[in-house]
């Protein structure tokens, strides 16, 4: 099943970079003559309400979507890794103020702070600069949950009889976490770093019908779904919800690589 | 399996009504049915300040003279007449003869003159007073029960328009709407659910064939800020009319209710972008100089193609737009102004006039800075987010690199009227005054709405003066020829400089249920209520 969905999710990405290098259109491109039209030979899932092809936007949202998620998951991952061994491995009163910090983190208004944090951007940033920054925002928020569950498992090794007597070996606290500690929690790593994709995924969609995710001209799934809220373009063709079965398979797909870990 | 004679009574139940209610004509709603978006902020007609509250006003309040919304003329209502000195310092209203309130009790001039008294007073904070220029010297008497005198320490330009905003009350009873003079009478108001308005038995108007109005007998606002569920109420018949419809939101229920729609064409308000020049901007110093230019403003706005603006991101139910004043504005529009022409080659000209010139589809000005700039709007208004998308395409056959930025409202405001740092901006204005004077503090370069450089200490340009001098002029101005002439030459002063890219007028639309007859719709507020008096179901009896 693992292998199935990977395979999976790599043909969906490939098949993105192929309508993205191949097609003449850009996805930004306005086809004015063609508003909100149906399949066609030109556009074969139809254009949206400013005459842009969706086919080319559902592949520039997938990869910008799959890339941005990936990169905060991997920085999150990171963060919570590293905060949970230094939690486990610090002093008691060091180890009291990390994991306040933590869950300091995770009381924060978080959607409030993404929103003050875009409204202080500069006007005239790039919007694939300005995705960059909310992908990188996701990941520096997302860590305090996943620290928790690492700082446990680290403290399960850190009590291990197995690594007591590693320890009274002489070996330095750096060296017993490098050599000992991080291989026994990389499973735990890559479960999380694969439950962290769907979850940005999901969190720029959200914040794309809030208007705070990738801005346009960019294509996102968030844009695309907030365009669902029309009843206007509901109304205009059946291809409108593509966007919103691809992005369920794509959750499906990512679900089914992190059951497998598991 | 059911026997035979219980399944044709089972058949016979469940058809029967089906039938009747194909076979019989749809039955009449108990009452007029429609929502405000919000609560009315007060129920005090000398208080008014708010839309819903103007509404509440409109359909209760009994008023000296009345605006008609459709001729924008000055009509006779409770006053039967009435003249103005010569030197616009007194004016004089005689009462029709015989006038009550809702509650039967008489309405005479001592009412009239202790209404005017309470919303000249300072403590009672009308904002209707200030239009009386100097409301503490306004002075009034009343030779007889049946005629009124204002004294005015000086001329107020359409002050018989001012009388139609002040709603007499029972003299030493404000009843806050509920014994009024007005159409209707508030009995019941549920805060945050409904507004329940009934006929007012003492009301003065009769029809030609001497029937009291108006004919409907009640009235309900429910209170409801979804867009989408006032839609859906009006397609289910519990809502005979939909006001301000967002023109993608019309489209889809002309689909279904073809009947019911109406686009009255472009309304009073407008949809522009403007380029920041305030000298205090925290923007490059080169930047600053290509805002301040007028060819650059005026390439910028020949390569917008308004047409498309109108039918892309307005469905089709907008104008575009060449000024401050729409022509649905019939008495202040300049006839006289061109559409807005769509000249890609000349607005190339026109910066390449300035030291503008392109290298490999960029445009650069002639320090070779890339000329490029943010457009920001307000997150949530998808028509507008369209049309900056749709300039953003259109300004790349310049070589102009567009930045669409959205922010939530706050953020947006922070940014135009504190901080001054952006570069353009797309917002409309909401007209609902046709009178210029309404527009004054846009207009005035003092003025901190004045966009495009907010107070300014004294006029930063010499058109910008001639803007002031002219808006002031119309403002004080007694005869109306002088005023339309001051208001025309403000219009093309606009138009040449473009301090305001004018893009398009949204349309009025409006959807109201053919159930209803003697609707008369008006652009102007309140719409498709504006004629209350004269609606009534179809095939009722007068």
């Amino acid at each position: 099943m693992k292998r199935i969905a990977f395979l999976a999710l790599l043909t969906l990405t490939l098949a993105a970079i192929l309508v993205l290098t191949c097609s003449p259109l850009g996805v930004v491109t306005q086809d004015r003559d063609h508003i909100a039209a149906s399949s066609s030979r030109q556009h074969p899932t139809g254009t949206d309400d400013l005459g842009r092809d969706r086919t080319l936007r559902l592949a520039g949202a997938l990869l910008i979507g799959l890339a941005g998620s990936a990169s905060a998951a991997a920085l999150a991952t990171a963060l919570a890794l590293t905060v949970g061994v230094l939690t486990a491995f610090a002093h008691p009163s060091l180890r009291s103020c990390l994991l306040y910090l933590g869950d300091l983190f995770l009381t924060l208004p978080w959607l409030f702070m993404l929103m003050m944090v875009r409204a202080s951007l500069p006007l005239t940033l790039p919007p694939l600069q300005s995705a960059g920054i909310t992908f990188l925002l996701l990941g520096l928020l997302g860590w305090p949950a996943y620290a928790r569950v690492c700082y446990a498992e680290a403290s399960t090794l850190r009590d291990a009889e197995w690594l007591l007597h590693a320890r009274a070996t002489g070996l330095p606290t750096r060296r017993l976490v490098q050599r000992h500690v991080l291989p026994h929690l990389r499973p735990l790593a890559l479960t999380q770093f694969l439950i962290c994709i769907p979850a940005f995924l999901i969190a720029e969609a959200n914040l794309g019908t809030l208007g705070l995710g990738v801005s346009e001209p960019l294509p996102s799934w968030g844009s695309m779904l907030l365009a669902l809220q029309n009843s206007a373009v509901l109304a205009s063709s059946s291809w409108v919800y593509l966007p919103i079965i691809l992005l369920v398979t794509v959750l499906l797909l990512l679900e089914f690589l992190t059951l497998e870990v598991d | 399996m059911l026997p035979r004679p219980a399944l044709c009574l089972v058949l016979v139940t469940v058809l029967t009504p089906l039938i009747l209610t194909q076979a019989l004509p749809q039955a009449q709603p108990p009452e007029l049915s429609w929502s405000l978006k919000y609560d009315p902020t007060t129920l005090d007609p000398a208080k008014v300040d708010d839309q819903a509250s103007e509404l509440l006003r409109y359909l209760t309040g009994g008023v000296l003279l009345r605006l008609n919304r459709r001729t924008q003329q000055i009509e006779p209502a409770l006053a039967d007449s009435w003249s103005i000195s010569p030197d616009g310092r007194l004016v004089t209203l005689h009462l029709r003869p015989g006038l009550r309130f809702s509650d039967g009790s008489p309405l005479t001039s001592r009412d009239v003159i202790a209404t005017f008294t309470r919303v000249l007073d300072p403590a009672t904070a009308a904002p209707v007073a200030e239009e009386f220029l100097a409301p503490r010297e306004v002075t009034l008497d009343s030779p007889d029960p049946l005629t009124v005198k204002v004294h005015l320490p000086r001329r107020v330009v359409s002050i018989a328009k001012v009388f139609d905003e002040i709603a007499i009350e029972p003299a030493g009873r404000p009843s806050a709407s509920r014994v009024t003079a007005g159409s209707f009478t508030l009995a019941d108001y549920k805060r945050g659910e409904s507004l329940h308005l009934l006929r007012n038995l003492y009301y003065w108007k009769h029809d030609s064939a001497g029937t009291p109005l108006p004919y409907l007998p009640s009235l309900r606002l429910d209170i409801l800020s979804n867009r989408e569920q006032d839609q859906m109420r009006f397609v289910r018949g519990r809502y005979q009319l939909v006001e301000s419809l967002p023109a993608e939101s019309f489209s889809v229920l002309a689909r279904t209710n073809p009947d019911s729609m109406h686009d009255l064409g472009p309304s009073l308000n407008t949809e522009q972008l403007w380029f920041n020049q305030s000298p205090a901007a925290p923007l490059p110093a080169w930047e600053k100089a290509w805002f301040q230019s007028r060819a650059f403003r005026v390439a910028v706005s020949q390569s917008i193609h308004r047409a498309d603006l109108a039918r892309i991101a307005y469905d089709g139910h907008a104008t575009p737009a060449n000024g401050f004043i729409s022509p649905a504005n019939k008495l202040w529009y300049n006839p006289h102004l061109q559409p807005i022409p769509l000249d890609i080659p000349g607005s190339l000209r026109l910066l390449a006039a300035e030291g503008f010139h392109k290298q490999a589809d960029r445009l650069l000005d002639h320090e070779g800075h890339p000329v490029k700039f943010s457009i920001l709007t307000n997150a949530g208004n998808r028509s507008r987010e369209k049309m900056a998308s749709l300039i953003q395409q259109d300004l790349a056959a310049l070589g102009i690199a567009v930045n669409v930025v959205t922010l939530d409202f706050p953020a947006l405001i922070e940014r135009l009227m504190h901080t001054q740092d952006y570069e353009a901006a797309i917002l409309g204005l909401s007209n609902v005054d046709p009178d210029p004077s309404s527009v004054m503090n846009i207009w005035l370069s003092s003025s901190p709405n004045h966009q495009w450089n907010p107070s300014e200490p004294r006029p930063a340009t010499d058109w910008e003066a001639e803007i002031d001098r002219q808006m002031n002029l119309q403002a004080a101005a007694p005869d109306p020829a002088t005023r339309k002439r001051a208001v025309d030459r403000v219009q093309q002063i606009a138009y040449d400089q473009q301090p305001f890219i004018y893009l398009v007028y949204p349309n009025t639309l409006y959807a109201v249920s053919p159930q209803l007859t003697g609707v008369a719709l008006t652009i102007l507020q309140p719409g498709v209520v504006s004629d209350i008096d004269l609606m009534r179901w179809k095939g009722a009896k007068p």
